[in-house]
């Protein structure tokens, strides 16, 4: 990760602006953007659009059919699922459950990955050495067996799934910040803060990290399409979000059984998933394009 | 899958080279399954599931009919000596699998295998020596005959006893605990081929079988060339194996997949009243189900006929007490009637004017079901919040043998393989008993639970069963819902079978067109 | 590759299975559910026959004296016996593992014969339509839970058309001497041409369902490697010298542009073989991963315990071939 452009970055804001630019001239990159905003958007103002209570049972309407279908009901546009409930209104809602534990994750992952990242990078020593190995302890777990065990070790519920996909997932930021912070603690606007006299506090926050951000931006947004897709899995394996609540994942997770009978009770919250997870995609390798074309998870 | 796009599917096929599927031989009768088998040997396993499979290979003692009616297999008759004594003749002419005759010996190694502590031989004791009850010993009482010897009367040994299969002694002890976990030796109508382990179970047809159970016609060798468990444990992926004809019969069919299967050519749907009972269970250890009042407005808020007509496409019996209408002892018992407004009004009178909020514990395969109870109960009142849990972090919280409970209500299910009280009222009635979730302590039930265990006089033991319910339905420490029906999906190529309550898929009268 | 070196990543392995080792001890002490109660279910049982079962399965210790047991034992490859299987783990999972990687690794092959390609014309056409095109297609590939992507496959191929098998590794007819344990080598070893092909249908399914998120990395990884190298000055050089592009895309560029996709792939494969337990039940695949999920929830103890280690050893040596892969390919890196 040594690079001439990274030597020269003091003057990352310019840099910061020239490669927004970059980003704002690809159109995919500014649909898909354009995506997550309506996503976010529904999630908020989910009360105020869905058309019907989410969780508001009626086992009469069990798997009735989407509007236009034959038996359906355009007061359900979506159709119902196996007890009845709107599946619009609970994608509508499920966007929150969805979003809330993809930012959630990464948020908190980050945040450690960098704390952690930035630690072991810059005062290498024991520090890096118990760093990496606690990072190399946890990679040696499969993620989706480490968040199955963690879920049966503290029972079910949201906060759960979050720590659960958290405690292995900030190791991946923490390795990219930490591969950084070595790249470039060594640079020369590096040495010359340390030359004047900064804290260590200081180069980290002020000198490091604003110059190895992107590609923790780039590796967090691709990361938090994956952890939708993981919260889904657990839905499957029966370890996902507490009823009545939706999420995405486990609307799926429970229509798949009625794949052959109610393709919509599946099929419109896996397009959500689809679309947005999609979004994200999109959105992070044209940011990767735009900010770091050398970087490579 | 109406709605896959026409052009989607065009250019699928258009990209695949035509291949016909691979056919299932002739006489290969597939059972798509869902669990593997853990292991083959008989008295080393814990899962129904194995049983199913090993009760291909093996035979018992006793058997049951798909009626449940206990009939001698390996033994040629049963006999009751005295209030603990049985004497079981041994059929001549029996071959294990590897040519060798059996004889009493086996019989009485097999049991002395499970009943014995450190039976199995390397410090080992078989986990299914609790299914065995008070048996004191085993013996040889003549060269045909072996007697079992019980330490206190116990009526059920003659239900308990399909559960063990026949292993021949010679053999289990060359191959040692190990090479009896994956190998097999019995004197069933089928021999293993070929265990291609989390995949398949491959058998063939023994030829010298001596035909099993005399009052299971027909008698004879075994039907089809082989028999194929094939291990597909995601349902939705059970049914497409279903309707592709790959396999020919599958178990766990949802109810939901009836009109699919049905609708289908050539494939149909076998029920059988199942011997699982539902119920939820309500702390009566907790603050407030307590008090009879509030337990009777639960059980008023359910409609029960709706849940069983809606998300059991009606393949439910309503039960009123914990015993199926097949179990011995059922009798009829006053309703609860589904009755909200009256719910409401007993929820006031027991000081809950404005209602209560639960929380109701499930495991993931009943969160459907139990979120329709939740919202049946929610509008009587009885706000009711589903939490769904992993099965081991449940039992530990509801089956606490007396130790102090957490928790408002469980949504919770007690299997009765042998449709007697014994192995159900009393595990989920009696006073800190392992299935007794709800905290239940009557110990005049208590009382009439033990007589009847040990009772001989059958329709005294009926009547005593009968007086144990009314006392539960006038305390109702549970809410008890229904006896789902085992749902089959089987291709129409298959006869001579048909699906048994005890939840086993003995192939040997099936046969395939 | 020095020995030394060799030495260092073998000892370097050894804080790392300790740590995991005692991370599932933990775990497990800390979770709820007794392995014996679970076992026993409905079942009635006495006082002493529990007891006797627990000491049977080793429960009758305490914790912390069990962990010292089992790592005396697992440096001595012994992982104890399972509690369902009546046999070791280590031959339990030994009969899993095979399907397990031989599914990884046609998965693998199936995402590096799509992502190499596509990436290459997506780095190659920059900013085209085709570009565009593999992007969003490739990304696809990571942004549908695996489960429902599955079971519409079989809907359409298996239920529909009738062309592929529903699940299983292969049909009941063939019947193959178990050599290897992987299907296509031991079928090819027969000489079973037909067994072969009925192998290869089986795993055609689940490999794509595996497959496709892999693709989506590699093919990004490949793109913009490939981008890189394009920029390179030994590239511009020998355009400018009058090579024919093709050639200079092709021999040059590619040939490093494809280091940092084969050292990706081989730490993906990683997460192959431990993320598949999903793909594993939709298609019935008789894999190691399902087994692991349904010991987690039986709290089958030395079963999670091995099976972990395990993924820990092979995460560890994919890593040390991924460092191999790279000195190979490109050796002006010194390891």
């Amino acid at each position: 990760m040594t690079d001439a452009t990274l030597a020269a970055a003091p003057s990352a804001e310019s840099l910061f602006r020239r490669n927004l630019r970059d980003f704002r001239r690809n159109r995919l990159a500014m649909a898909s953007v354009a995506v997550i905003l309506i996503f976010v958007l529904m999630a908020v103002a989910a009360p105020l659009i869905a058309p019907q209570d989410p969780n508001e049972t009626d086992l009469f309407r069990r798997l009735q059919p989407p509007g236009w279908a034959e038996g359906g009901d355009w007061a359900f546009p979506l159709g119902c699922d196996a007890l009845g409930r709107d599946i619009l209104s609970r994608i509508i809602y499920g966007a929150r459950i969805s979003i809330f534990i993809g930012a959630a994750v990464i948020f908190l992952a980050t945040g450690v990955g960098i704390l952690a990242g930035l630690a072991a990078g810059y005062f290498r020593g024991w520090v890096d050495v118990v760093i990496s190995r606690v990072v190399d302890i946890l990679l040696g777990f499969p993620y989706l067996i480490f968040a199955i065990g963690l879920m049966a070790m503290m029972g079910p519920g949201l906060l759960n799934i979050v720590l659960a996909l958290a405690y292995k997932e900030w190791v991946i930021p923490c390795r990219v910040v930490r591969g950084e912070t070595l790249a470039v603690r060594e640079l020369e606007y590096v040495e010359a803060a340390r030359a004047l006299g900064a804290g260590p506090r200081h180069i980290m926050w002020r000198e490091i990290l604003p110059n190895i951000l992107s590609p923790v931006i780039v590796v967090s947004t691709i990361r938090m399409a994956h952890v939708i897709i993981l919260e889904a899995s657990l839905s499957f394996l029966g370890l996902g979000v507490q009823p009545p609540t939706a999420s995405w994942g486990s609307m799926v997770s429970d229509g798949r059984a009625f794949i052959l009978e109610a393709w919509w009770v599946s099929t419109f919250p896996g397009l959500a998933i689809l679309l947005l997870v999609l979004a994200i995609n999109v959105a992070s390798q044209a940011l990767r394009d735009a900010f770091d074309p050398r970087f490579s998870e | 899958m109406k709605a896959l796009p026409r052009l989607l599917m065009a250019t699928a096929l258009a990209a695949c080279p035509a291949v016909i599927p691979a056919a299932v031989g002739a006489a290969d009768l597939v059972v798509g399954f869902t669990l593997d088998a853990d292991t083959l040997d008989p008295a080393n396993h814990r899962k129904r599931e194995t049983e199913t499979i090993i009760r291909n290979m093996y035979d018992g003692l006793l058997t049951r009919d798909p009626d449940m009616l206990v009939v001698p297999e390996i033994a040629e008759s049963m006999t009751q000596v005295s209030a603990t004594e049985y004497d079981f003749k041994i059929r001549s002419g029996i071959k294990f699998h590897d040519g060798s005759d059996l004889t009493a010996e086996d019989v009485k190694f097999t049991l002395d295998r499970v009943v014995m502590e450190n039976g199995m031989g390397d410090g080992m004791t078989s986990p299914r020596q609790g299914l065995m009850g008070p048996v004191a010993s085993v013996t040889v009482a003549a060269p045909d005959t072996v007697r079992i010897t019980l330490k206190e009367p116990w009526p059920i040994l003659p239900a308990m006893l399909p559960n063990q299969q026949i292993v021949s002694k010679a053999w289990v002890e060359k191959m040692g605990n190990e090479g009896v976990a994956t190998a097999e030796n019995g004197t069933g109508p089928f021999k293993l081929v070929e265990w291609r382990k989390g995949d398949a179970v491959i058998m063939e047809r023994f030829d010298d079988y001596y035909g099993g159970a005399t009052d299971i016609p027909p008698v004879g060798k075994a039907c089809v060339d082989r028999v194929i468990f094939k291990i597909i444990p995601e349902s939705a992926s059970r049914v497409a194996a279903l309707l592709a004809g790959e396999v020919h019969i599958i178990n766990e069919l949802p109810a939901f997949s009836i009109a699919q299967v049905e609708a289908n050519e050539g494939t149909q749907v076998m029920t059988v009243n199942g011997t699982r009972s539902f119920f939820i269970a309500m702390n009566m250890e907790g603050e407030l189900f307590d008090d009879l009042k509030v337990r009777q407005a639960a059980a008023m808020a359910i409609d029960k006929g709706l849940i069983i007509d809606k998300i059991l496409a009606g393949n439910a019996a309503p039960i009123d007490g914990i015993l199926s209408p097949d179990a011995f002892g059922a009798s009829e018992l006053p309703k609860v009637g589904f009755d909200p407004e009256k719910a409401k009004a007993l929820l006031a009178e027991a000081g809950f004017p404005d209602g209560i909020d639960v929380t109701m514990d499930t495991e993931a395969a009943f969160k459907d079901t139990a979120e329709a109870i939740a919202s049946m109960l929610t509008k009587a009142g009885i706000r009711t919040t589903v939490a769904v849990g992993e099965g081991a972090q449940l039992s530990d919280k509801w089956r606490t043998k007396g130790a102090p409970k957490t928790g408002d209500m469980y949504f919770t299910s007690w299997g009765n393989g042998s449709l007697d009280p014994f192995d159900i009222f009393t595990p989920t009635h009696r006073t800190n008993d392992r299935g007794n979730s709800a905290g239940y302590a009557n110990p005049e039930l208590d009382k009439i639970l033990d007589a009847a265990a040990v009772e001989m006089d059958v329709e005294k033991r009926r009547g005593m069963y009968h007086d144990a319910e009314m006392m539960i339905t006038a305390d109702q420490p549970y809410i008890y819902l229904w006896v789902p029906q085992d749902i089959y999906g089987v291709s129409k190529k298959v006869t001579g079978w048909k699906p048994s309550a005890d939840s086993r898929i003995n192939l040997h009268d099936a046969c395939l067109n | 590759m020095s020995l030394g070196k060799l030495l260092e990543r073998i000892i370097q392995l050894i804080p790392v299975l300790l740590g995991v080792s005692l991370i599932v001890f933990v775990m497990m002490a800390l979770t709820p559910g007794d392995p014996v109660q679970i076992m026993v279910g409905e079942q009635s049982i006495t006082p002493e026959q529990e007891a006797e079962l627990r000491r049977n399965l080793g429960l009758d210790r305490p914790m912390v004296e069990r962990f010292f047991i089992f790592l005396a034992n697992a440096v001595q490859f012994d992982f104890g016996n399972s509690f369902y299987h009546g046999r070791p783990v280590a031959d339990v999972i030994a009969e899993r593992l095979p399907a397990t990687i031989e599914l990884s690794l046609v998965a693998l092959v199936v995402a590096l014969a799509t992502a190499i390609p596509l990436g290459v014309v997506a780095a190659i056409r920059k900013n085209s339509v085709l570009d565009r095109v593999a992007t969003v297609g490739s990304l696809l590939g990571v942004s549908l839970p695996g489960f429902w992507f599955g079971i519409l496959l079989i809907m359409l191929f298996a239920v529909h058309m009738q062309i592929l098998p529903v699940s299983g590794r292969i049909g009941y007819d063939n019947e193959v001497a178990a050599v290897t344990g992987f299907l296509l080598i031991d079928t090819l070893l027969a000489g079973d041409i037909g067994a072969f092909g009925d192998a290869l249908r089986h795993l055609l399914l689940p490999a794509i369902t595996l497959g496709l998120p892999m693709t989506a990395i590699l093919m990004r990884v490949t793109r913009s490697s490939m981008l890189e190298v394009m920029r390179q000055d030994y590239v511009t050089f020998a355009e400018a010298k009058g090579l024919p592009r093709r050639r200079v895309l092709y021999r040059h560029a590619l040939k490093n542009a494809l280091i940092p996709t084969v050292s990706v792939a081989a730490i993906e494969t990683g997460s192959l073989l431990g993320g598949n337990m999903i793909v594993e039940t939709v298609f019935g695949w008789p894999g190691l991963g399902r087994l692991v999920v349904e010991s987690i929830f039986l709290r089958n103890y030395p079963l999670i315990q091995a099976a972990v280690l395990l993924y820990a050893v092979t995460y560890v040596v994919l890593n040390f071939l991924a460092d191999i892969l790279y000195t190979v390919l490109n050796p002006r890196v010194k390891l």
